[in-house]
């Protein structure tokens, strides 16, 4: 029972921090809380549904159009509803708030309140250190998640890229100064975090099917997430992806299941209590 | 306009307000009460988001622990109602208080983030305790009087939502008003001219929480049935589009828009359940292209060359 909630925790872990990447770089960079993380999530799960399953197209091209195609979205989101309210975060949050419930009305409009799930990459199950059998597909999960992030660290640590995406995130102006253009980056960087939100969509659909509203505990648990690790700070994703995850199974498994979902909002509540920057964040809030 | 002539064309409009169901059937009259129950959350939402700039997700929680408070005391311990429901705005205060306070340090995404938070550990603690709140079943509640009458449940309804409009008109015309739009408009700068800023911006939670749950405590004992439809996400929309649609940050936009929305969610439902997702984006276009809502619109028609200055 505490071995499997471990695994189950570590993997929840690593997509809570997938999910929860994105919103922090969108953060940082943007000063912008999408509120619409959670639907964007599912709608890659729905993608990846829609072309694997009901066109027939192999399973891994179907999650990269899925990606692909919510990247664009989000682009289209920074342009059209993002951009002209720059310098007012309170219309942002109204804004994307709004999005958010027209797309879960959407999609129960389009795909119904049933479950939908996108095949299986892998069947069958794995012996875990003769403790317990698990599914291959959650490893399959695991073990992408923690892909994704590795590329994202890469990219931002590491890449003329990131070096703009932390300057930028840094200090605005004097990014500015330097030659960036914020308003080009600003668009890139909310049309990745919205990559993001689909990648832990198509990873994680197969394993929790998707539905109109599946995505707004998703969305809740990523901004836990991201104000436990520090607003803006890529190893507080990770850091507090992780700790989330665990707390969250343990707790369903040795206290209630009913009540998983309320130990991440009491995390919240204690951070914001105690630490309000959070574990890695800047302490300026 | 001066303030005679607003009196008497208040007075008009309550008067018309005090005849018109008179002559509609009963669902009409329904519609006009849960109209009534929204003008309240609308209003008193925007007292917060509006005036303050403080977006609160948790004002459909403090009208749900406003409706449960009342609710449970009535159905476990036999208390009279309308002593129930002034538990439950005493209640539904104490929390905004405590919330208030737990977001003073913190600005816009933080506060929308905690009072997101609040309101899911609601909504999960009353659909799991069973026993007390009869989760997603809904909590059977006794009504406000022993036989009863929609056209009385009202007129309880429109004088509730009377008296919440002239406490806040009151508190938006007075100094205080002023020290909101300050804080609103910028921190740093009412902090120096000697605004509490703490101070307010926690008054208008409590007040603007108050508020809520008495209007939730009325409107449960109006539904007779309690369920966790109330403090729901999706009723904090419904708020949230009313205000945003009517006018956010004027007194007359959020009356205006909860009228507006709730009348035409009746049209639209005979084609289908689709009204959610017309508020929606009818709200997200109107808060892209006219901020200031129908009423801002309205204004921008009428006075076209007003001075930049005037709001």
């Amino acid at each position: 029972m505490f071995a499997i909630s471990i695994m189950n925790g570590l993997v929840m872990g690593v997509i809570y921090a997938l999910a929860a990447l994105g919103v922090s770089l969108v953060v940082g960079i943007m000063n912008v809380v999408n509120f619409a993380h959670g639907e964007l999530y599912i709608l890659a799960g729905y993608f990846s549904y829609l072309f694997a399953s009901a066109l027939g197209v192999n399973f891994v091209l179907a999650m990269v159009i899925a990606v692909g195609l919510v990247f664009i979205l989000g682009l289209l989101i920074e342009y059209l509803l993002i951009r002209p309210t720059y310098g007012n975060d309170m219309y942002s949050l109204i804004l994307t708030f709004i999005l958010s419930i027209v797309l879960q009305n959407a999609y129960l409009l389009i795909f119904g309140p049933y479950p939908n799930k996108p095949p299986m990459w892998v069947s069958g199950a794995t012996d875990v250190f003769d403790l317990f059998l698990y599914g291959n597909q959650r490893l399959a999960a695991l073990a992408a998640g923690a892909a994704v992030i590795a590329v994202i660290f890469v990219i931002i640590k590491r890449t003329w890229f990131g070096r703009i995406i932390r300057a930028t995130s840094q200090d605005r102006e004097m990014a500015e100064l330097n030659g960036v253009n914020t308003t080009r980056l600003n668009m890139l960087s909310f049309g990745l975090g919205c990559a993001l939100a689909a990648a832990a969509g198509v990873i994680l659909s197969p394993v929790f099917p998707v539905t109109p509203t599946a995505g707004v505990p998703v969305a809740l648990t990523a901004f836990v997430v991201v104000v436990l690790g520090g607003m803006g700070s890529l190893w507080g994703c990770v850091v507090g992806g992780l700790v989330l995850g665990l707390v969250e199974n343990l707790g369903a498994a040795f206290i209630s299941t009913g009540y998983k979902n309320v130990f991440g909002f009491i995390i919240l509540i204690l951070v914001l209590l105690i630490r309000p920057s959070g574990l890695f964040g800047r302490t300026k809030i | 306009m001066t303030g005679k002539k607003l009196t008497v064309i208040a007075a008009i409009i309550l008067a018309g307000m005090c005849v018109l169901p008179l002559g509609l059937g009963i669902y009409p009259q329904h519609v006009l009460i849960v109209s009534l129950f929204y003008v309240m959350m609308a209003s008193s939402w925007n007292l917060l988001a509006g005036y303050t700039g403080q977006v609160s997700f948790g004002h459909a929680a403090m009208a749900g622990i406003g409706a449960y408070t009342s609710g449970i005391l009535a159905v476990k311990a036999g208390i009279d109602p309308w002593i129930g429901v002034c538990a439950g705005t005493a209640i539904a205060a104490l929390l905004g208080l405590g919330l208030g306070a737990l977001c003073l340090k913190m600005g816009g995404i933080y506060l929308s983030l905690t009072t997101l938070a609040f309101s899911q550990i609601l909504h999960i603690v009353i659909v799991n305790e069973y026993d007390v709140t009869r989760g997603t079943m809904g909590l059977q509640v006794p009504g406000l009087m022993a036989e009863y009458s929609k056209i009385t449940y009202y007129y309880i309804m429109l004088a509730a939502a009377v008296l919440m409009l002239t406490i806040l008109y009151r508190m938006i015309h007075s100094n205080l008003g002023l020290n909101f739009r300050a804080v609103q408009n910028d921190e740093a700068a009412a902090k120096s001219v000697g605004v509490k800023v703490l101070q307010v911006r926690i008054l208008a939670f409590t007040v603007a929480s108050a508020m809520a749950g008495f209007a939730g405590g009325l409107y449960g004992h109006y539904l007779l049935l309690i369920t966790p439809e109330i403090p729901s996400l999706d009723l904090q929309f419904n708020v949230l589009a009313m205000t945003v649609i009517g006018g956010m940050g004027s007194f007359i936009g959020p009356i205006i828009g909860a009228f507006a929305l709730n009348i035409l969610a009746e049209k639209i439902r005979d084609y289908g359940e689709y009204h959610v997702l017309v508020f929606g984006l009818v709200a997200l276009v109107v808060a892209r292209f006219a901020p200031n809502g129908l009423l801002g619109l309205w204004r921008r028609f009428r006075t076209p060359t007003a001075h930049p200055l005037v709001k």
